[in-house]
């Protein structure tokens, strides 16, 4: 059922191929996964229960926690194969590979308006004899910046973030900042009101028109259902099923370990 | 315009004042912005004074003055640096207590070494034979000059530390003391950044250490005890670790009152300035660390106020 080939020519967007990947914790093996490819499709989600291995998945392709064995590489659209597991977890934003955060994140003496433009910010504007630079970073972003403060609704940018949802909202904002070509998203609307998440469905599906490939772990299954065209299935840190929303839904296997029968 | 009520007991106090808040000023981008704990300032001072000191006096140079002070600290200033480069190396990767240690090591490494290398920097006897790169008279009035080509250098530093706060590289200091793990998620290269900060912190901490080479013009081991980071320390701690001005207004209420206002105007025994006013001193300023720590850990200006900077800066 699942479909792991990849073709030898580049891909029509960016993919990311998974090898081979084993990631344990005391003896446990959370991920474990043969061979399999993300990114086939425009928006893909991942679903499985609790434990099955998705947050550690995602944290394994970011390189922020280390693969015991196995390789993952991004196969972009230009050609070529660039092997995210050989590298530090900065550099996957510098790749385009960009990862929101399941649990929030802040920069606690950031204001909101700090946050964006730092993550919009050239690295070569941040350098230690650039000290007067500030207005060049903000007037070459403040356009975007702008786009994403409206579209969300924050009040006042340059206070800092207090809610869980605006800081929920802030982590997606800088993660489009970073103007992904393949984006992550962890539970990106666990605690966003009703509004709020259609709003990020809304710039996902943008996203992905414009060629980003996207993954959404997500727990609120009616945004995984309405949002995405291919749905992984993950259980005891293997993807066991990828088909369309449909047929993941209905299948035996997933209303069993997950679903339950009254969702069908 | 005389200076005729600047006696040479002033004079000296006004330098440390100077010296101590150059220091706290540096140790603010690091302990203030990046949350970086460095108890090894002297260390990286006291490499600036050394290598200043032994190149100057013990190299023959084929010039004199101002060119053997500006080449000899110019050399104390990249020695500095490199010794950053070492220790920034060595932290990149480390959590708090880590740096600590290692910073302390450091410091207690130079000092050990100083005092080791006797022939060279002249040990526990000290090395003489430093001076001023001119000379307009007077030693007082040598002084006084020196004094002011350091407040110049340390308004430089204020100046820099200044416009960091303005900067994008501010900005991407903060995140990386806030949050380095999510900084890193956006592409911040964490450790290359605490890397140059370390050289460039250290580098201009050497130079400081020249220029109190020149002013004491004799280098004893005695100044690489941990005096010089405590006061630092205990200035921009009371002042306000993560504010520009909490390193001069800390500073200037630690180093300021003990070596200006007590050690000039009250009326205290002449023996206690060789033994009891130096230990009296490390006391107060430690006690200073705990009561404020304590009771008001941001210090005297409280955090850093982004909110109304970004207004400040680019409108509401």
């Amino acid at each position: 059922m699942v479909a792991d080939t990849v073709s030898a020519v580049a891909p029509a967007r960016p993919q990311i191929r998974i090898q081979g990947v084993v990631k344990s914790y005391a003896g446990r093996v959370v991920v474990n996964i043969d061979d399999t490819v993300l990114g086939a499709s425009p928006i893909e989600g991942l679903i499985g229960p609790n434990g099955a291995g998705k947050t550690t998945l995602m944290r394994l392709i970011m390189h922020s926690t280390a693969l015991d064995r196995g390789t993952i590489s991004l196969l972009p659209p230009t050609g070529g194969e660039v092997v995210l597991s050989s590298q530090s977890s900065n550099r996957m934003a510098h790749h385009g590979v960009v990862k929101s955060n399941q649990v929030i994140m802040d920069f606690d003496r950031l204001t909101v308006l700090d946050s964006l433009l730092l993550a919009a910010a050239e690295g070569t504007y941040e350098q230690p004899h650039r000290i007067f630079s500030e207005k060049t970073v903000y007037r070459r972003h403040k356009d975007e910046i702008r786009h994403y403060l409206d579209f969300f609704g924050f009040a006042d940018p340059t206070a800092f973030a207090l809610s869980a949802g605006e800081k929920k909202l802030l982590d997606i904002v800088r993660c489009l900042l970073l103007k992904p070509t393949f984006l992550l998203l962890d539970e990106p609307t666990a605690g966003l009101p009703e509004d709020l998440t259609d709003k990020v469905m809304v710039v996902v599906r943008e996203l992905a028109a414009a060629g980003t490939s996207v993954v959404i772990v997500e727990h609120d299954l009616n945004v995984i259902w309405n949002l995405c065209d291919e749905v992984l299935f993950m259980a005891e840190g293997s993807v066991i099923l990828r088909g369309d929303p449909q047929s993941i839904r209905s299948h035996r296997t997933v209303v069993e370990k997950y679903l339950g029968e009254g969702h069908v | 315009m005389t200076f005729d009520f600047l006696d040479s007991f002033l004079i000296t106090g006004l330098f440390s004042v100077v010296m101590v808040t150059g220091l706290a000023l540096l140790l603010h981008l690091q302990l203030g912005l990046t949350r970086i704990a460095n108890f090894g300032v002297v260390g990286f001072w006291g490499i600036g004074m050394y290598v200043f000191g032994v190149l100057y006096v013990k190299v023959d140079w084929s010039f004199g003055d101002p060119y053997q002070f500006l080449v000899c600290a110019a050399i104390a200033t990249i020695a500095s640096g490199l010794a950053g480069l070492l220790v920034g190396w060595l932290i990149a990767d480390l959590d708090t207590d880590g740096v600590l240690v290692v910073t302390l090591g450091f410091a207690t490494a130079v000092q050990l070494v100083a005092t080791a290398q006797d022939d060279i920097t002249g040990g526990a006897r000290g090395m003489g034979g430093l001076d001023f790169p001119f000379d307009i008279g007077k030693v007082k009035d040598n002084e006084l000059l020196w004094l002011g080509f350091t407040m110049a250098v340390v308004a430089g530093i204020l100046f820099y530390v200044w416009r960091v706060h303005r900067s994008p590289y501010g900005r991407h200091l903060i995140a990386v003391g806030a949050n380095e793990r999510l900084a890193r998620s956006l592409g911040k290269s964490t450790s290359r950044t605490k890397l140059w900060l370390f050289v460039i912190a250290s580098a201009a901490m050497g130079l400081l250490g020249a220029m109190n080479g020149v002013m004491v013009r004799f280098l004893d081991i005695g100044n690489l005890g941990i005096d010089i980071t405590l006061a630092a320390m205990a200035g921009l701690i009371l002042g306000g670790t993560a504010r520009v001005w909490g390193a001069v207004v800390g500073v200037f209420l630690t180093v300021g009152v003990f070596d200006i206002v007590i050690q000039s105007y009250l009326p205290l025994p002449r023996e206690w300035y060789t033994q009891a006013i130096p230990v009296m001193r490390e006391a107060i300023f430690g006690l200073t660390l705990i009561i404020v720590l304590l009771f008001r850990p941001y210090g005297i200006l409280g955090d850093m106020r982004r909110d109304s900077l970004m207004r400040k800066i680019h409108g509401r």
